[in-house]
């Protein structure tokens, strides 16, 4: 009874918040709602027992895309009227993914009418008595350890590949040095002189 | 399987958190209009920015040096979550999947140590 009444409650944010995630006029907004949208996909997944995946969404996609998400927005400088212009040209192929997202969804659920799956017949059933995340680690690490370590190799491309595209040098910047820092001793950086009065001060 | 009455007082909390965060926000703009406070102008609605009048608009870009630390905190940040279920699993996948982290762990470790060398870590 509370579960059922908290999946209609988890699932009406989550639509209510995805449209308000595509009207919002404001990128910055958009966003926000995207992020209580994240939330909300969070608890649909607690309540179908996906504990582990309900935490990743909250701290990779919340904590992580859409600050990120939220990075780009704020970064583009966002001229409205010429984004409205730009509409007419991107009219095109915003309908095109439209249609291969409505065709997904009308086969999707072709697919769920037409019988359900024979959820004992999958490669690695759930087991009963153990957490989800074990059941998880218990895959991904003996079944599935090459698609694993493709995922480090694709971790580290994305880390070098941001480095490469935007970073760069600057000349003229004093960026800290800790050890050359640390090692300043006070003889090197003051020194007493006896100065004369009357006369101008030597620098 | 998961026992999901261990997360009702989680959903409590959220349902008290929802009502009291609505009370703070709506019972002072009801408040202000039964008691006739309620007169907005174009000065009052106006935004304020320490006294001035803010300065320029607040789209502008910024240095793309912010989106790198972004990307190096997701790429840890995905680690990280790979980190979990490999902890909780150790007893079951054994030295394979011991070795299997180390060498991720090291992919990793190298990605970090190019990114350091390459200055990317510095902040003038």
């Amino acid at each position: 009874m509370i579960q059922a009444l908290a999946f209609y409650l988890f699932a009406a944010l989550v639509i209510g918040s995805g449209l308000l995630t595509i009207t919002a006029r404001n990128p910055v907004h958009s966003v926000l709602w995207l992020i209580l949208a994240f939330f909300n996909a969070a608890g649909l997944m607690l309540l179908v027992g996906a504990e582990f995946i309900a935490m990743l969404l909250v701290i990779v996609y919340v904590g992580a895309v859409a600050v990120l998400f939220l990075f780009v927005v704020m970064m583009l400088d966002i001229d409205f009227a010429e984004l409205r212009a730009g509409f007419a040209r991107y009219a095109l192929f915003g309908l095109a993914i439209a249609i291969v997202l409505v065709s997904e969804m009308i086969i999707a659920a072709g697919a769920w009418s037409a019988g359900s799956l024979e959820l004992a017949q999958r490669i690695a059933p759930t087991p009963n008595d153990m957490p989800n995340i074990q059941a998880v680690g218990g895959l991904l690490y003996t079944r599935y350890l090459y698609l694993f370590e493709a995922a480090g190799f694709v971790l580290l491309v994305a880390m070098i590949g941001a480095i490469v595209l935007t970073h760069r040098a600057r000349s003229g910047v004093r960026p800290q040095n800790i050890s050359e820092q640390v090692k300043r001793r006070p003889q090197d950086a003051v020194r007493n002189i006896n100065q004369p009065s009357g006369q101008g001060v030597e620098l | 399987m998961v026992d999901l009455s261990q997360y009702l007082p989680i959903l409590l909390f959220l349902g008290v958190a929802l009502v009291l965060s609505s009370i703070f926000v709506f019972a002072p703009m009801a408040v202000a209009r039964l008691t006739g406070a309620h007169k907005p102008d174009a000065e009052k609605l106006s935004e304020y920015e320490c006294g001035f009048p803010a300065f320029e608009d607040s789209r502008s870009q910024f240095d793309v040096r912010f989106y790198l630390v972004a990307i190096l905190f997701i790429i840890f940040d995905l680690e990280a979550a790979f980190l979990f279920p490999w902890a909780v699993s150790l007893k079951e996948i054994g030295w394979a999947g011991w070795g299997a982290m180390m060498i991720f762990l090291a992919e990793l470790g190298l990605g970090l140590v190019y990114a350091w060398k390459k200055g990317a870590l510095e902040w003038e």
